[in-house]
């Protein structure tokens, strides 16, 4: 078996783009003739990311905290492959299973078993291992005869249930999750939090972000904390759980 | 990992999972047609409008005999088909693909080999209504469209081509499938498709075909399976030749903006 690991040296990553106001041919004619003397700036470019150095070995669980936009989802993305690093050096080893979001990336026409199959097969599982866990895939998410319905008659619960269900079926290796507890309705949330618990153990490498304290001391012996970017914390979770409660307690 | 490293180990982890987007492309075909009555009958349905209302005056128009014109029609018109969506449709593959992209690690090839399975199907399914045409008009002999194989398989590498530099180019430049329609509209009317390449020759204007490679792809796909015979070998020289450009520029482009596509969504 391989020895999954992540290792991350240097790693920087910027966001640029071009301000909605400033597209296209009206954006050119005002840029040109409007607003010259505005010195308003018709681009951005954001430092997600600032020199992040992370080894995470086998067998790690880490948890990520940090106040919203401080980079935790953006350093998962990284870790994930989605997001190309703008420096620095990112290596990975072994199958990454993201799970970041559930209310997206869905096949709107398509009935619920064939959205089960398309997520199945996007987060690595084989079409036999799929048809093999459908049915039981199929009772956790309780959505009976939905499940023969086309997503798009979905309410945004209903997405959450389906998403949550097939991300948790699969074997990871490396975990990385998004919002640990951001799913599901109060009937689903005591099922789902036992399932994504059970779920979290598996993983050989399980990395996540959260800001329940608790679920930190529970699952992790080390925590990261992020702040604009940059790691301002890395240790056991005691103590950075401290040191970022000191810091934030006057909020 | 260099950029390169990058775009070929995405690429050849992209061919291992060929299940994922066999089964990608294959729903796109269900979902395309998904709640309409005649489904993909309609493949079938846009062809035959098109070759027997266009056929007829056309037909009469160049003075072409109905029994050859129609099967030349309905060939060229599935071909067309093909090199439009590639050109035009698949600059959405990033697009339309973009939940996928942004929660799941799989390689962005993936959605580019989908859409080659989707319009692949389409094209076969096109292309086939030649049979009964031919059937018809008791032209159908198996040997044309055995040696119509090597054309299809040219055809296809270049609508990989064509998939691959419109799905990067069209993520960053929004105007590009407008741009790609304008053209290919006026190309679709001097390409020999409505009317045979002959028709050009005889008034001295080959250069009209001669200097536009979609007739290559075309004729070495259309001329086996109408005539039972090879195409012209320079025909298929000059289609290959065309496809090596496609690959090269398709290469070079996704060495350019692979590591940028995701930003641009």
């Amino acid at each position: 078996m391989t020895r999954a690991f992540i290792n991350l040296q240097n790693v920087g990553l910027n966001f640029e783009g071009q301000l909605s106001t400033y597209e296209g041919l009206s954006g050119w004619w005002k840029r040109r003739f409007i607003s010259r003397k505005m010195s308003a700036p018709s681009s951005y470019r954001i430092e997600a990311l600032k020199n992040i150095n992370l080894k995470i070995q086998h067998g790690e669980r880490i948890g990520l905290i940090g106040l919203n936009g401080a980079g935790k989802s953006t350093l998962l993305k990284v870790m994930a492959g989605i997001y190309p690093s703008t420096s620095g050096r990112v290596e990975i080893k072994g199958h990454v299973c993201p799970m970041f979001e559930f209310a997206t990336g869905f096949e709107m026409s398509q009935s619920g078993w064939d959205n089960m199959r398309i997520r199945g097969m996007l987060l690595g599982m084989t079409p036999d291992e799929i048809e093999a866990r459908l049915p039981e895939i199929a009772e956790f998410t309780e959505l009976g005869e939905f499940l023969d319905y086309p997503v798009r008659t979905y309410s945004s619960g209903m997405f959450i249930r389906l998403a949550f269900a097939v991300s948790t079926s699969i074997n990871p290796e490396i975990l990385l999750i998004d919002e640990v507890m951001g799913a599901g309705d109060i009937a689903f949330a005591e099922k789902a939090k036992r399932r994504m618990f059970k779920f979290m153990e598996q993983g050989k490498i399980l990395v996540f972000t959260t800001h329940n304290f608790n679920l930190l001391e529970d699952f992790c012996s080390r925590t990261v904390w992020l702040h604009k970017g940059e790691i301002v914390a890395d240790g056991p979770t005691s103590d950075v759980v401290k040191q970022y409660s000191e810091e934030h307690k006057n909020i | 990992m260099t950029r390169n490293q990058k775009l070929l180990a995405d690429t050849l982890k992209a061919t291992r999972l060929w299940r994922v987007w066999t089964f990608l492309g294959v729903q796109d075909i269900k979902a395309r047609f998904r709640r309409s009555f005649f489904g993909p009958l309609w493949i079938i349905m846009t062809t035959a409008f098109f070759v027997g209302g266009v056929g007829m005056v056309y037909g009469l128009l160049f003075g072409q005999a109905v029994h050859e014109f129609l099967p030349y029609l309905a060939g060229g018109f599935a071909i067309w088909s093909l090199i439009l969506s590639s050109l035009t449709d698949a600059s959405g593959s990033f697009i339309r693909a973009e939940g996928y992209i942004k929660q799941f690690s799989y390689p962005k090839q993936i959605y580019l080999m989908r859409n080659l399975v989707s319009y692949t199907i389409v094209f076969l399914i096109g292309i086939l209504v030649l049979i009964p045409v031919q059937l018809f008009f008791d032209q159908f002999v198996l040997k044309g469209w055995l040696l119509a194989v090597p054309g299809i398989f040219i055809l296809l590498l270049g609508t990989l081509g064509h998939i691959t530099i419109s799905a990067y180019v069209g993520t960053r430049f929004r105007d590009y499938p407008h741009a790609m329609g304008v053209v290919l509209q006026m190309l679709f009317f001097i390409t020999p498709i409505m009317f045979p390449a002959e028709i050009l020759q005889q008034k001295g204007l080959s250069f009209i075909y001669q200097y536009n490679p979609f007739y290559y792809l075309i004729d070495v796909v259309r001329h086996p399976i109408l005539q039972n015979e090879w195409a012209l070998s320079e025909n298929y020289i000059f289609a290959v030749i065309y496809v090596l450009v496609i690959w090269t520029a398709a290469i070079l482009i996704a060495y350019r903006l692979d590591s940028r596509v995701v930003f641009l969504l």
